[in-house]
């Protein structure tokens, strides 16, 4: 296969989503490549979230197909549950499960779902927690760790299913501010290595480091796309400019 | 989801007051009942052997048709609790009415009531045995109540933690016995307790279709020595101390479940 003949690993099409009389999505289309970093990023309330979460279909889209890895994950002859596997997420607010410790959080799905045995899913939990910087934790439940631990340890959990794309949804909007710095290093870290990422976000930083692309929305509505550069460098739509004078 | 506030709240029936597993105090509603109710058998049974040495005798038998009724009923009435809350948050239109009307239905008659029903007008049909009616009739109205217990509980844990569960792969019945349940259990478990403490005291409607339990046992004791105060003396104080003492016990296991939060 030549390089311009890969097919994206994420297609969305003219999606739709209503919440009653709001459009949270509104014909919004989006191809990720294999291996791409997108940014997306939009004032609060602008479907970001929404997106995201529809492409493992924690939200459904009301119109519009969304295929991942070549399959529709609204199709009812797809095995969501499946399809989920190789989608990692993680949320703004951790969501590690408090009964559990930090090495069962990374264990349970693998031994489960991938049938991965006991000591194989423990030594590679092990190694994802040295990668995100916490290798001492194993054995303590999350309550015992700080915001920024716990949300590397859900990377870590979510990385710990060998998914094929990460999603992240405003994984640093939750944490105090010195702690921002280190997950989102683990990210950059995990960008570099290759993995196909999209980030709801607004580390502009972050973005202009690791993305390929930006996306811009406003309610509902895939505004501006654009590489870094010129994302930021010429930012076309009089939303955007307004949105970036804000932030930035 | 319900359409219902987001809020928790238990429904608490009239089990017993639950002592706080924290409270360091000496001198509290718990201790004062229990050295009082365990001093007052003490002393009567030392100051006047005839009857309450006696009827302390003559009871432990129906200590023990109690326990019985209350186990095997709180042991059935769980899963019909779990089933019928599942039920009541279900999206299925169907199920969730079908577990709603028989939690309205069971509420609606005392308990008193659906025993005699049970017992008599089943028994137009089949014969039902005297404690497996009881125990059918407790389980079928407290699995009404455990079936809010349960609700609550699993309303409780936050929509996050299902969402993190499934969007590694979990299908739902993974996501409820693997990540909700085992958390809900601490919401649910003190409530569950209260309701078994209020079963054990309910178990005492049962003497009147027959089950040799606590009352009846008294009943009969006092009918053949005509000595009723004494006799629902020594009956109250016994249900009294095995209340205290379950109510004890539940505070116990509480602070158990707690080993995972920091505090
Ligand atoms: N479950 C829901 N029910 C009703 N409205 C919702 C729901 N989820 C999101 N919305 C609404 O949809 C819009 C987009 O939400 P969201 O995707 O969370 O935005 P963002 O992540 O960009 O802040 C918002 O107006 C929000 O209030
Ligand atoms: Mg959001």
């Amino acid at each position: 296969m030549t390089a311009d003949s890969v097919e994206p690993i994420i297609r969305i099409s003219h999606a739709w989503k209503f919440f009653g009389e709001l459009t949270a999505l509104n014909d919004v289309s989006l191809d990720v490549m294999p291996g791409e970093k997108v940014v997306i990023c939009g004032p609060s309330g602008s479907g970001k979230s929404t997106l995201l979460r529809s492409i493992n279909r924690l939200e459904t889209v009301d119109k519009g197909t969304i295929i991942v890895d070549g399959q529709d994950v609204n199709s009812p002859d797809n095995d969501i549950n499946k399809i989920r596997q190789e989608l990692g997420m993680v949320f703004q607010s951790f969501n590690l499960f408090p009964h559990k410790t930090v090495l069962q959080n990374l264990t349970m799905a693998p031994m489960r779902l991938r049938k991965i045995p006991r000591p194989e899913a423990e030594s590679r939990a092990l190694e994802l927690l040295k990668k995100v910087g916490i290798s001492d934790k194993a054995n303590v439940f999350p309550a015992m760790l700080s915001g920024g631990q716990q949300q590397r340890v859900a990377i870590a959990r979510a990385l710990a299913m060998n998914p094929k794309i990460m999603l992240f949804d405003e994984p640093t909007s939750a944490l105090d501010p010195e702690m921002i710095g280190e997950v989102l290093d683990v990210m950059v870290t995990l960008a570099r290595e290759g993995m196909t990422m999209v980030c709801v976000t607004h580390e502009m930083g972050f973005a202009r480091e690791v993305a390929d692309r930006i996306i811009f929305m406003d309610h509902g509505q895939v505004l501006e796309e654009n590489a870094p550069q010129d994302f930021f460098g010429a930012p076309k739509h009089p939303r955007l400019q307004k949105f970036l004078n804000q932030i930035l | 989801m319900t359409n219902e506030p987001q809020n928790v709240r238990i429904v608490i029936t009239d089990g017993a007051i639950i002592p706080d597993p924290k409270e360091r105090r000496i001198i509290t509603a718990w201790s004062i009942s229990f050295v009082g109710a365990l001093g007052a058998l003490v002393y009567l049974c030392a100051s006047r052997p005839e009857p309450y040495w006696r009827l302390l005798q003559f009871l432990p038998d129906g200590i023990a048709v109690t326990f019985k009724v209350t186990v095997l009923s709180i042991l059935c009435s769980i899963p019909i609790g779990l089933i019928t809350g599942l039920g009541r948050l279900s999206r299925n239109r169907l199920i969730n009415l079908v577990a709603s009307t028989y939690v309205e239905v069971v509420r609606g008659i005392p308990l008193l009531v659906q025993l005699f029903y049970i017992y008599y007008a089943l028994g137009r049909f089949l014969k039902v045995p005297d404690l497996l009616a009881a125990i059918i009739a407790l389980s079928v109205c407290y699995g009404a109540y455990m079936g809010e217990v349960f609700r609550a509980g699993i309303d409780s844990i936050s929509k996050g933690q299902t969402e993190a569960a499934r969007s590694l792969g979990f299908n739902r019945a993974e996501t409820m016995f693997m990540v909700i349940l085992p958390q809900a259990w601490r919401t649910i478990l003190p409530p569950v307790g209260n309701e078994f403490i209020a079963m054990l005291k309910d178990t005492s409607l049962v003497s009147i279709i027959a089950v040799a339990d606590i009352l009846r046992r008294g009943r009969e004791f006092a009918s053949e020595s005509f000595l009723y105060f004494e006799t629902y003396t020594m009956v109250a104080l016994i249900y009294l101390l095995i209340t205290l003492f379950l109510s004890k016990g539940v505070s116990i296991m509480e602070s158990r479940l707690n080993y995972y939060d920091r505090r």
